[in-house]
């Protein structure tokens, strides 16, 4: 039997039994608090939140099983001990009709107080430890994942596993599988929380500049270093940081990441001395690391070093029911952003988003949901209003870990042929001094941006510096026209 | 003479608490007492049978949880409704037992 100190609320009007009572959970080393009314110990016990509540049922101002009804709904987990003059099977069987975890008649003794007190709060206690262990087996959310997937599960068991300790973590997944959110989840459940976490995608770095972004440069190490600048390893310092698309790091820079994993040391481009950074290496890739070794494109002694412990990001098209838990997630977001009033899917929508394989997992899922609700406005999204390629979705095999046609990729569908939209090719010359309509410039600028990030929007309008949903707007004006 | 008090009940009380708590529980089940008599003497001035019936379950809870069954019987018989005794002939057998109690539960204190 345990032996628990708990909070103990006491509501009960008759000031004997109550000093009676009260002395008993002293002498038990119990935290008390007494309450004469059933309003009063409400009150107190939503405030103080006990662990026990000792209710009476003849209260002044209503009986103790409204009280326990008004705990409940108001959803306080305290566990409800009725006290009674009455020791009836009746009064006994309404008790735990309305949820009482035990009942005791009086009058009552230390031992009775004690045995009924002690079953009470180790029943309380393995009650929450059960909803705690079924909580974190069936989280939705975990850090900026959505998704309550078995497979998402074993994700999210092995970040909190990884994450106290200092083991390097390889994160692998198909692209937008959501890579850059697991080591942002690792750094934050981690003891270098508070530390920086410094991401640095190793494909978007010309490869001789990759060197001064990782560790930095000295004033005049090369044309253009006009100032000493921190690496990625000096400002991650104490933190975390994150080496996304490692497979795209040239050889001989992995020979420089290595001996910084190996000694903690790295000596920033035309600098003479060494420096010392203590962080956390996150590194990912949408390749398989080890075919990269094998054909040579990657040290083996460098995939060793990260390759600590793997984590394996499971493409949206295994996750079962997230892809609608997602959806949802995205669509809520998206209209309140955009000022939209869409609550859900239509079943066909519904069924159309599910059947679908999406080859460029949430990210495209993300844009295909921004397309929605900058294009349309209604409450409920109907599957004529989802993206073509979800529609015919059993004509096209999907390409895993590839996008396989520009309108995949974002989601849009393509612009209809005809004179609205033009037959842009960028390696065409355009006619020399010819004045084009402002809108026609515009046009072309947003659909090669569009074709240089395979259909990107959120990259392409980065690129053209405005906002995603000018784009779409564009695109749905152009497509009405 | 039978005790005025459940020896079981009162006993095991003074056996679980300190003699000082124990003693601060007599003096407030002494309050007690005054406070639900003068109660029951009004309301039956006033023939409030409810506040009267309120009182006397009061009573026998406190008298109940100090062990005094004597007087707790006797509160039972004026919160029944159906009880036939008149609060003229009940009220003083109830107002002895409870001099009685009070005065057994000081010499448990005091033993």
């Amino acid at each position: 039997m345990s032996d628990q100190r708990g909070r103990i609320l006491l509501v009960e009007d008759t000031p004997t039994q109550a000093e009676i009572t009260r002395a008993l959970l002293d002498e038990l080393g119990h935290a008390v608090r007494h309450a004469e009314t059933g309003a009063h110990g409400l009150a107190m016990a939503l405030e103080w939140l006990p662990d026990a509540i000792l209710v009476d049922l003849q209260l002044p101002d209503f009986s103790g099983f409204e009280l326990m009804r008004r705990l409940r709904a108001e959803g306080s987990e305290a566990a409800c001990i009725v006290i009674t003059a009455n020791g009836s099977v009746n009064v006994a069987v309404e008790a735990m009709r309305q949820g009482a975890m035990d009942f005791i008649v009086k009058p009552y003794g230390k031992a009775r107080l004690k045995v009924t007190l002690d079953n009470a709060l180790e029943k309380r206690a393995l009650k929450a430890e059960l909803s705690a262990v079924k909580q974190r087996l069936n989280r939705g959310r975990f850090f900026g994942f959505v998704g309550s997937a078995p497979v998402m599960q074993a994700v999210y068991r092995t970040i909190e596993a990884v994450a106290p300790s200092r083991a390097n973590v390889f994160v692998t997944g198909e692209s937008g599988t959501g890579k850059e959110l697991a080591a942002d989840a690792i750094h934050k459940s981690s003891p270098r929380a508070k530390g920086p976490f410094v991401a640095l995608n190793c494909a978007a770095i010309p490869r001789d500049l990759l060197e001064s972004e990782i560790f930095g440069h000295v004033k005049g190490a090369f044309t253009g270093a006009t100032d000493n600048r921190p690496g990625a390893a000096r400002q991650a310092q104490g933190g975390t940081l994150f080496l996304d698309e490692i497979g795209e790091m040239p050889l001989e820079m992995q020979v420089k990441l290595l001996r910084f994993l190996q000694t903690g040391s790295f000596q920033p481009v035309g600098a003479s001395r060494p420096e010392r950074a203590d962080v956390r290496i996150v590194s990912a890739t949408n390749r398989d690391p080890l075919v990269e070794v094998e054909a040579g494109r990657f040290r083996e002694d460098l995939y060793y070093r990260l390759y600590v412990v793997p984590i394996e990001l499971p493409p949206l098209r295994e996750r079962g029911e997230d892809v609608l838990m997602i959806a949802r997630h995205f669509l809520a977001q998206f209209s309140k952003e955009e000022g939209r009033h869409f609550r859900g899917f239509s079943r066909e929508a519904e069924a159309s988003i599910r059947g679908y394989s999406w080859p460029g997992n949430v990210r495209q899922l993300q844009n295909a949901m921004r397309n929605v609700v900058v294009l349309h406005e209604a409450e409920t999204v109907e599957a004529t209003m989802l993206p073509a390629m979800l529609l015919r979705a059993d004509r096209r095999p999907p390409v895993p870990g590839r996008l396989p046609e520009q309108e995949l990729a974002t989601g849009l569908r393509a612009p209809p042929p005809g004179p609205s939209v033009p037959d842009y090719r960028p390696t065409e010359p355009p006619p020399a001094p010819f004045i084009e309509a402002l809108a026609a410039v515009e046009k072309r600028a947003i659909l090669a941006a569009l074709d240089h990030t395979q259909q990107d929007v959120p990259r392409a309008a980065a690129l053209l510096e405005v906002n995603p949903s000018t784009i779409y707007r564009k695109l749905a004006a152009w497509r009405a026209g | 003479m039978v005790s005025a008090l459940d020896p079981e009940i009162a006993g095991q009380l003074a056996e679980d608490l300190p003699p000082a708590v124990f003693r601060r529980i007599i003096a407030t089940f002494e309050t007690d007492l005054g406070r639900l008599t003068a109660e029951l003497q009004a309301c039956a001035v006033t023939a409030n049978a409810d506040g009267y019936q309120r009182a006397a379950h009061s009573l026998a809870g406190a008298a109940a949880a100090v062990g005094a069954i004597r007087l707790a019987s006797e509160a039972r018989l004026a919160m029944d409704p159906l009880q036939p005794e008149a609060p003229a002939t009940l009220l003083p057998r109830l107002s002895a037992e409870s001099r009685l109690a009070i005065a057994e539960l000081h010499s448990l204190a005091q033993a």
